[in-house]
């Protein structure tokens, strides 16, 4: 009777195991296949049928690295490590300006109110429900007058559309979540208002302000459309330059597999690193129940 | 010695040497191909800049638009040669195919100034000539060319289909049609079959779309793997233009039919109704299992990795999997297709890559300059015979030597050109709404493909909605 229980409580055990698997193996396979494609010529991952042995090659990473890509239409040149240095400039700059400006700015919508306070900040979150390509050809006009047309300096302007609305509503809220008695009680200390905000608030605020920033980073990062129309073939960031791939003469799997490794590593490390600083950011946050 | 060299290939180029005589007394000078090359390239080059001013724009910067193509890597390969003959600089942005319409759009469409000459299909400037936003040519081409320019050598079907009055259903090259862009290479669709497959199931290159049908079925079913054409599929503008449109052209039919300045679609018409049920039976039996997401990328892909016995799209795509590491390489060849068993001869739709001057550029006159010397004969001759600048727009660079020797290697690819070239042109009817109507043409062949609706009452609905279109966009 005893064994009979013993495997009844083992059961659920085994059938949680088994799922996660299946559910693991869904989710993980189409990025382990990536991966192995990424070692292979285009001639083994278009065998038929498909095969899981083959001779591991370094030559797409060579070809990505050096920028010279063999087709079958002869050496081409391919920029796409200058391609990546622009999605990494692009999206980190950009991210570190929105938090800047928008880290005060979701303060400021959080702990006071001002006359127009919530029509600008509506306003700031309309910009994440404007279509790209509607505001694109107005843009464009102007960037050719500003001078900013096929500047980094303009790209990372209007990646604001895309990083400031979004960290600027997530952080409101997680300022809005946390006491403000907290920082009554530093202030009545004799701090001033700016200590109580970068010693109290932002500390508190701080997963959100994490996550805020990570998400900004992987949506900037994805972003297509905008440095298509606005800038030269020199300042297109990886989501363009992988494009180089797919040619009238083939398709390259291999350096798209490789390019795809590669393009993920940045976002890759800087959610891993997230994702503990998250968590110390968490246990500091249970200070406030 | 160098001297003499120079003289040699001077007298080369001004027609006083033959070929076999140049590559004579170039060996006994004792010069590498390589230098042999840079000669003769600085012999054409003087050789132009005599009876024309090319250096009238020296020192003027030129900014180009390209799409990621052979084409572009043949221009750039060259570009050397240009610098030299006009003292310009150039330079240029390349995006890939699949956003380099939207690029240029985007360019166009905000006066950008950025660019002054960009690639470009024919059937897009039916929408970019209407706009103003490219110069028509003929101005430049009537008073401005370099007396060895030879508009006349490009083939007529290619110069036709690359001008229009801009009056929705006039005839592409008819009166008062204007020079949108200058041809710069062309693809005609046929057939490009496995050789190795079509051994092996012991079957004969289709000779008609009847036959075609019986062919890929024995290879569905006998070749052990490979289905048996392919054919593009997707929902898009880019399914019909073409083996299907070649094919539909040959059966007789036409996309509309044009009456008192009207548009009527006349894709319901009994010879449209007859080629298309053929062709919906062909993919259905013999087609790819996803024929509906099939684009140029795929078609190709399958041909060069042995997954499809032949394929019915441009010539072109069957030379480049005929290369580079594609499994079937050297097993391809290639014949001239009439789909209708009653014609005569192939009616090839094609796909013009052109060269067009934008009206926002600031140097028109530089780029034209540009423009003669990419799309002239020097140029098509070097990118033809050094690099993949295939197929070529000049009746000259296929009657080139050199040439014939490299495209003699591709089996049967000179005879399926020297047949199709006499009719290859575009086959649709200008109008401004192309990209539309043609792309519900495509959604409606794969809803017939598909079984939800027989071919008659597909295309009897398909008629009655893009009339509707036309109707309410007052072409119709």
């Amino acid at each position: 009777m005893a064994r009979i229980e013993g495997q009844n409580s083992r059961l659920p055990g085994i059938l949680r195991g088994v799922a996660l698997a299946a559910v693991l193996v869904f989710f993980l396979f189409p990025i382990l296949w990536i991966f192995l494609m990424s070692f292979q010529t285009n001639e083994t991952i278009l065998r038929i049928p498909p095969s899981l042995a083959f001779t591991p090659t370094l030559i797409n990473y060579t070809s990505l690295i050096s920028g010279h890509l063999q087709t079958s239409a002869g050496s081409l040149d391919l920029p796409f490590m200058h391609n990546l240095f622009n999605s990494v400039l692009l999206s980190s700059v950009s991210v570190i300006v929105a938090l800047i400006l928008g880290v005060p700015a979701a303060y400021a919508f959080a702990r006071f109110r001002f006359r127009l306070g919530e029509d600008i900040a509506f306003t700031l979150l309309s910009f994440r429900f404007a279509p790209p390509l509607l505001v694109l050809l107005p843009l464009s006009l102007y960037f050719k007058d500003l001078g900013l047309s096929n500047t980094y300096t303009g790209l990372i302007w209007v990646y604001q559309l895309i990083c400031l609305p979004l960290i600027l509503w997530i952080v409101r809220g997680y300022f809005e979540d946390a006491s403000p008695d907290i920082e009554y009680a530093y202030r009545v200390d004799g701090h001033s208002w700016w200590r109580a905000f970068t010693r109290i608030a932002i500390p508190l605020a701080g997963p959100g302000i994490a996550a805020a920033g990570l998400l900004a980073f992987i949506f900037a990062w994805n972003n297509f459309v905008f440095a298509l129309i606005l800038a030269s073939a020199d300042k297109q960031p990886v989501t363009v330059g992988a494009l180089a791939f797919v040619t009238a003469s083939g398709i390259q799997y291999g350096q798209i597999a490789a390019a795809i490794v590669l393009s993920i590593m940045p976002t890759l490390a800087l959610a891993l690193y997230a994702q503990r600083w998250l968590v110390e950011g968490l246990s500091l946050g249970a200070v406030k129940g | 010695m160098y001297e003499k060299a120079n003289d040699l290939f001077g007298a080369f180029v001004a027609g006083q040497v033959g070929r076999r005589e140049l590559l004579k007394r170039a060996a006994a000078l004792g010069l590498t191909t390589a230098a042999a090359s840079q000669l003769l390239n600085a012999a054409s080059t003087r050789a132009m800049a005599a009876d024309y001013n090319w250096q009238a724009h020296k020192g003027t910067a030129l900014k180009l638009l390209l799409n990621k193509h052979p084409y572009a890597d043949a221009m750039i390969a060259d570009i050397e040669a240009f610098k030299t003959l006009t003292g310009m600089n150039v330079t240029w942005d390349i995006f890939p195919e699949d956003v380099y319409f939207d690029k240029v759009t985007a360019a166009l469409s905000s006066g950008s100034t950025e660019y002054d000459a960009f690639m470009t299909g024919a059937y897009m400037t039916w929408t970019y000539g209407p706009a103003g936003w490219v110069v028509d040519l003929n101005e430049y081409l009537k008073g401005k060319s370099a007396p060895g320019y030879d508009w006349e050598g490009v083939l007529p079907g290619l110069r036709a289909s690359t001008a229009w009055s801009g009056v929705p259903g006039d005839k592409l090259g008819g009166a008062g049609s204007k020079q949108w862009c200058l041809p710069w290479g062309f693809e005609a669709n046929n057939v490009t079959y496995n050789q190795k497959i079509f051994e092996k199931v012991g079957v004969h290159v289709p000779k008609n779309l009847p036959d075609m049908l019986e062919v890929a079925a024995k290879i569905t079913k006998d070749a052990g793997g490979p289905y048996g054409v392919g054919v593009r599929g997707s929902r898009s503008w880019a399914t019909i233009h073409p083996g299907f449109l070649s094919g539909y052209s040959n059966y007789g039919a036409v996309d509309f039919t044009q009456s008192g300045g009207k548009l009527k679609a006349a894709m319901n018409s009994p010879q449209a109704k007859e080629f298309t049920k053929l062709w919906v039976k062909m993919i259905q039996d013999s087609g790819p299992k996803n024929w509906a997401t099939y684009t140029w990328y795929q078609v190709g892909t399958d041909l060069g990795a042995g997954a499809s016995g032949m394929i019915f799209d441009a010539d072109i795509l069957g030379y480049f999997m005929d290369g580079g590491d594609n499994k079937e390489a050297g097993h391809l060849a290639y014949d001239a297709f009439a789909a209708n068993p009653a014609a005569t001869e192939p009616t090839a739709n094609v796909w013009i890559w052109s060269l067009a001057m934008s009206n926002f550029s600031k140097h028109k006159d530089a780029t034209w300059d540009f423009l003669q010397w990419a799309t002239g004969t020097d140029h098509c001759m070097f990118g033809a015979r050094k690099m993949d600048f295939v197929n070529p727009i000049r009746t000259k660079v296929w009657e080139d030597a050199e040439f014939k020797t490299k495209i003699g290697k591709y089996p049967g690819y000179l005879e399926q050109y020297t047949k199709t070239a006499p009719k290859a042109q575009i086959y649709f009817t200008p109008q401004p709404m192309f990209f539309d109507l043609t792309t519900e043409w495509a959604a409606a062949l794969q809803r017939m493909v598909a079984k939800e609706i027989p071919v008659d009452e597909g295309l009897d609905k398909l008629a009655a909605s893009l009339d509707k279109q036309l109707k309410e966009n007052g072409l119709g």
